[in-house]
């Protein structure tokens, strides 16, 4: 019986001081609870340091299991981030990793603290040098493609402007439905029907093969309006004159029409050839990696604005050095102007 | 077959419409080789259009041109309609008649000296030294071999029609044009043109000169005709024209008018 009731208060005992361990360790957690919620109320009234005196209070335990350290220092750690104080940022995710130093929260973020303390120009040309080969090979390929349609495009829109301006009718009307097409319709439009559209018809074009066709002949089009206001813009004196030393109408348009046209030419001339550098960026839409789709290629892989800000500059240098070319064709092409 | 006496330029029936309007109406002309025909008339007689239709530049509806005693610049189609003959032989007949302009109608892109060697080298097909030495020698007549190497531009006016005039003297016509060839200039530059046309007078050119100078008219022309409302109204030698014709009310309003 003795032994019986021994063994009972024993137990008794041994259950009361666990309840109360329970009860205590309850308690403890609750405060911090307490110490979070009060810390979350001080920083909805903006009050970051009262949130980081609060969040202080929270003591490192043996175990922790609760993970209320670990949590206090790194939302310290922010705060103090957000306050700009990046030594107490540090050492609160210091803190932390001198317990667990493994702690993969605290290890990123000193990662992004030394990133943030790194100068802005420095981090930009660290990503631009990231950035830059794939930019550049994309802008390689704007260049092709601008470099193809200012070949093409000026014979094509001759060939045009001379067809708008012939006396036979059929071919005059080609030529102004063809304009009438193409300046009428937009470019990304006929960049869709020809890589997209016509395969359904059984015509199926490279990506390379389509951007030229499309631009090519969208550009043309434009042209070819120029060049014939060029061309009738030139007296009419100059016609007669040439046919009166027995010229005939080609040979007229060849030497006398057509060359002094280029002065005048030239400004609105340079300026389609400018907006065909931007125009480029369409046929990214079309499968082909030129400047535009590299630079989004980047932006998306990594969410870095830095990669569009360099495209930017890449185009606007190319720009700018065709604005000075063109000036200087001008200058040249109308050299038998000047007094 | 040429004679001496056949006329260089035979025009008969000459007639150019614009729509309703008449503007050269069954004009007859006969120029024989050396000889200065003198035409002047009121604004919109057809003077211009005349000379125009001369050189096809103009399409005439009725009348035929024969020049050297070739009909020449029409053929008549199988459905019986007439239009201009094939275009390089327009371009060939043109290459034998020089024509001058009011407004000069220098090429501006091309030097002084590039404007005289368009025609030998374009048309003729002659070679770049060839047409050269012609140009050079073109630009010596009429006195701007200092001028050779400049664009029109900075020319004065009387300088340029001079080159003008050394362009259409280069693929060595056998008959001039000149429309108004002074109207354009300043008084005092009027006079160097002249004397360039009367050189080419003295070496025997036969021209059709259109101009309002009666003076020169008077100094120059085997024959000065009058014309209006597209029509010959009177013609004459120099002397009998200003001394008889004058009597014509018309002639002498313009003369007038003119003077
Ligand atoms: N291309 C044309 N289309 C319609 N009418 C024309 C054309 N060219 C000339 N005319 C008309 O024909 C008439 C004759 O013109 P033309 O130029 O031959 O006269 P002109 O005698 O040379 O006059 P001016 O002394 O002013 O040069 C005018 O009434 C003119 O308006
Ligand atoms: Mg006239």
């Amino acid at each position: 019986m003795k032994f019986f009731t021994g063994r009972v208060v024993k137990r008794a005992i041994l259950l009361f001081s666990c309840l109360l361990l329970l009860l205590a360790s309850v308690c403890f957690a609750t405060d911090y609870d307490q110490l979070f919620t009060d810390a979350n109320d001080a920083m909805a009234q903006g009050d970051l340091p009262a949130a980081i005196a609060l969040l202080k209070k929270v003591e490192f335990e043996k175990g922790d299991e609760s993970g209320a350290f670990v949590r206090s220092r790194m939302q310290i750690a922010r705060l103090q981030f957000a306050l700009k104080d990046m030594e107490k940022a540090s050492s609160a995710a210091k803190e932390v990793l001198a317990v667990y130093p493994d702690n993969s929260e605290a290890l990123n973020f000193l990662a992004s603290v030394k990133q943030e303390q790194t100068p802005r120009y420095q981090v930009f040309i660290q990503d631009c040098l990231r950035f830059l080969p794939q930019l550049l090979k994309g802008a390689v390929m704007t260049i092709t493609l601008v470099v193809c349609i200012i070949l093409i495009s000026p014979v094509g829109g001759l060939l045009i402007a001379l067809g708008r301006i012939s006396t036979f009718k059929p071919i005059s009307a080609v030529c102004w439905f063809f304009i009438w097409l193409f300046r009428g319709t937009p470019l990304l439009l006929q960049l869709f029907f020809i890589y997209y559209g016509l395969p359904s018809m059984g015509i199926t074009f490279k990506p390379f093969t389509a951007a030229i066709l499309g631009l090519g002949l969208n550009y043309s089009a434009y042209l070819g309006e120029i060049i014939r206001g060029g061309i009738q813009s030139i007296e009419h004196g100059q016609m007669e004159a040439a046919k009166a030393i027995g010229m005939t109408y080609w040979q007229a348009m060849r030497r006398v029409i057509i060359p002094q046209t280029y002065k005048r030419l030239m400004p609105p001339i340079g300026n389609e050839f400018i907006a065909l550098i931007k125009d480029t960026a369409l046929v990214s839409t079309i499968a082909m990696v030129e400047l535009m789709r590299s630079a989004d290629q980047m932006f998306n892989a990594y969410f870095n604005v830095t990669a569009l800000i360099l495209a930017a500059l890449i185009y606007l240098l190319f720009t700018t050095i065709f604005t000075f070319v063109f000036e200087k064709i001008e200058v040249r092409a109308g050299i038998y102007e000047n007094r | 077959m040429k004679t001496a006496n056949q006329p260089l330029l035979s025009l008969k029936g000459i007639t150019k419409q614009f729509g309703s309007l008449t503007a050269v109406n069954g004009v007859d002309l006969d120029v024989c080789p050396g000889e200065i025909v003198v035409i002047i008339g009121p604004s919109g007689s057809g003077k211009s259009t005349l000379l125009r239709s001369i050189n096809f530049l103009e399409e005439i509806e009725e009348g035929t041109i024969v020049f050297e005693g070739n009909e020449i610049g029409y053929v008549t189609s199988k459905h019986g309609r007439r239009h201009l003959d094939a275009p390089h032989k327009i371009c060939a007949l043109r290459s034998e008649i020089g024509m001058v302009f009011q407004h000069f109608n220098l090429f501006p892109h091309m030097t002084v000296l590039g404007n005289v060697m368009e025609g030998p080298l374009t048309v003729q097909k002659k070679s770049p030294e060839q047409a050269r030495e012609i140009a050079v020698d073109m630009l010596a007549k009429v006195g701007l071999s200092d001028k050779r190497d400049v664009y029109p531009a900075t020319l004065s006016g009387g300088q340029k029609q001079r080159v003008a005039i050394a362009r259409a003297l280069a693929m060595r016509p056998k008959l001039m044009l000149f429309d108004e060839p002074t109207s354009a200039l300043d008084p005092e530059l009027i006079g160097e043109v002249f004397d360039t046309i009367r050189d080419l007078g003295k070496e025997g050119m036969t021209m059709i000169i259109v101009t309002h100078q009666m003076g020169f008219a008077k100094e120059m022309a085997d024959r000065v005709i009058f014309m209006e409302k597209g029509s010959f109204v009177a013609q004459g030698t120099p002397e009998d024209f200003f001394a008889n014709q004058m009597e014509h009310d018309r002639i002498k309003s313009f003369l007038n008018r003119i003077l």
